[in-house]
């Protein structure tokens, strides 16, 4: 999952068993793990999948129909040609770009009978949605084993499991993307918390331009849509996870039109105006850093 | 001119107020704040941060030849280059008693982390 992960529980030892499942899905799940499934479906265009593959790529599938395409497990072709998974950073022509932006579609990922089919030239990159896909099943994992109250920490996508021991709201600070510190808090119990941001793994260009991981992809291309981070909040970390990516994808308008249709997250923007956008249902768990210079905006 | 017995009263004095200084700076000052530097599941550096007067770096490489520079600042220490393909270690900024989450450098399997502190939430989304 190529990411450090921390379960903190009281009374127990479950976050054994979690983590023996992180390294079985990861098994399934890498790009970069030459036996995976995902390795085998991009390299065959098809696979038998386990449960858990056939699983996740249903979820994705839905979610980049629920947000019309921003979300696409297939953009990693795109990844691949920005060096992302390679180490290589290097900027691909507008040529290379067009012929990438053919290639990807979520529209032709097929499941049937157990077998994931894409068509010829399309690759699969489940980093958007895997951390969040392990931390349903830590917690899922953790109650089974009578666990009521457990902070779970994947690289920085957080699942609020039950209340802090005490009984208070577990409390996740959210990074500041264009500082050190936070932007402020937001108090969560039987929640995911899950940021997607422009800061988190990047190379810069010969112009100095940033270029980051999160892509769009209509453009095969970095996303850009004015927002610098985007955290989303709700009952499952898969949705959440997912849903973070598209979101810093979609930008403020589309992510808030969203919203109002669905009303099963809510959102924490950071835009690149120096903004705070909150969700209504937000309004009394958010608290903004005072010191942190963004002023805050709640939409409704 | 003073006399002899004056000095004497007035350095007790500045000895008496200094003690008392130094006995509030222990008792007002927050819980210290420890960083370890950790590779391979083995703590390399335990670092107090409070007692850093001025910024150094301390190299670390392996056999493999990866290698990450960690700098180390008053109360603060971060990843500040690495040789790794993604340094995610280092755009993680900086680590401190208020911001005490951890640094990560996966593919050279090192973690910077705070070990004491009061950061007023249990975790940090990023």
């Amino acid at each position: 999952m190529d990411t450090y992960m921390s379960v903190r529980t009281y009374g127990t030892d479950a976050g054994d068993q979690v983590k023996a499942e992180a390294a079985r899905l990861e098994t399934l799940f890498s790009v970069t793990d030459k036996d995976s499934e995902i390795s085998a479906l991009n390299r065959d265009g098809e696979v038998k999948a386990s449960a858990d593959t056939l699983k996740l790529v249903g979820e994705s599938l839905r979610i980049s129909r629920a947000t019309g395409g921003a979300l696409d497990v297939t953009v990693y072709p795109a990844v691949r040609a920005w060096g992302f998974t390679t180490g290589e950073n290097r900027v691909p022509s507008k040529e290379e770009l067009a012929k990438i932006t053919e290639k990807i579609g979520y529209e032709g990922v097929r499941i049937e009978k157990g077998t994931i089919r894409i068509p010829k030239g399309a690759g699969v990159d489940l980093g958007a949605v895997a951390k969040g896909y392990l931390s349903d099943r830590a917690a899922a994992i953790l109650k089974e084993n009578g666990v009521s109250s457990a902070l779970i920490d994947l690289g920085g996508n957080i699942g609020a499991l039950g209340s802090r021991p005490d009984g208070s709201p577990w409390r996740i600070a959210v990074r500041d993307p264009a500082g050190d510190g936070s932007v402020g808090t937001v108090e969560a119990s039987d929640l995911f918390v899950v940021t997607s941001g422009g800061y988190e793994r990047y190379f810069n260009d010969a112009s100095g331009r940033r270029i980051w991981h999160i892509i769009d992809p209509a453009t095969a291309s970095p996303a850009d849509s004015g927002l610098l981070s985007a955290t989303v909040v709700g009952k499952s970390g898969t949705t959440a996870d997912g849903l973070s990516t598209a979101v810093f994808v979609m930008g403020e308008e589309r992510a808030v039109g969203l919203w109002r249709e669905t009303r099963d997250f809510e959102m924490i923007l950071v835009t690149s105006g120096g903004e705070i956008v909150i969700t209504d249902g937000l309004k009394d768990a958010f608290t903004r850093e005072e010191d942190s210079g963004y002023t805050l905006r709640i939409v409704s | 001119m003073i006399k002899t017995r004056t000095w004497i009263i007035i350095i007790a004095v500045i000895a008496a107020v200094a003690a008392a200084a130094a006995i509030a700076v222990r008792f007002f000052l927050p819980a210290g704040t420890t960083a370890e530097i950790v590779k391979d599941g083995k703590v390399l550096y335990r670092i107090d941060l409070d007692r850093v007067t001025e910024e150094y770096k301390i190299e670390i490489g392996d056999e493999d030849g990866d290698r990450n520079t960690v700098t180390v600042r008053p109360g603060m220490i971060a990843v500040t280059a690495a040789d790794c393909p993604d340094k995610i270690c280092v755009a993680a900024g900086w680590a401190s008693g208020e911001r005490p989450y951890p640094i990560v450098c996966m593919p050279h399997r090192l973690t910077v982390r705070i070990t004491s502190g009061d950061a007023g939430a249990d975790a940090e989304a990023r």
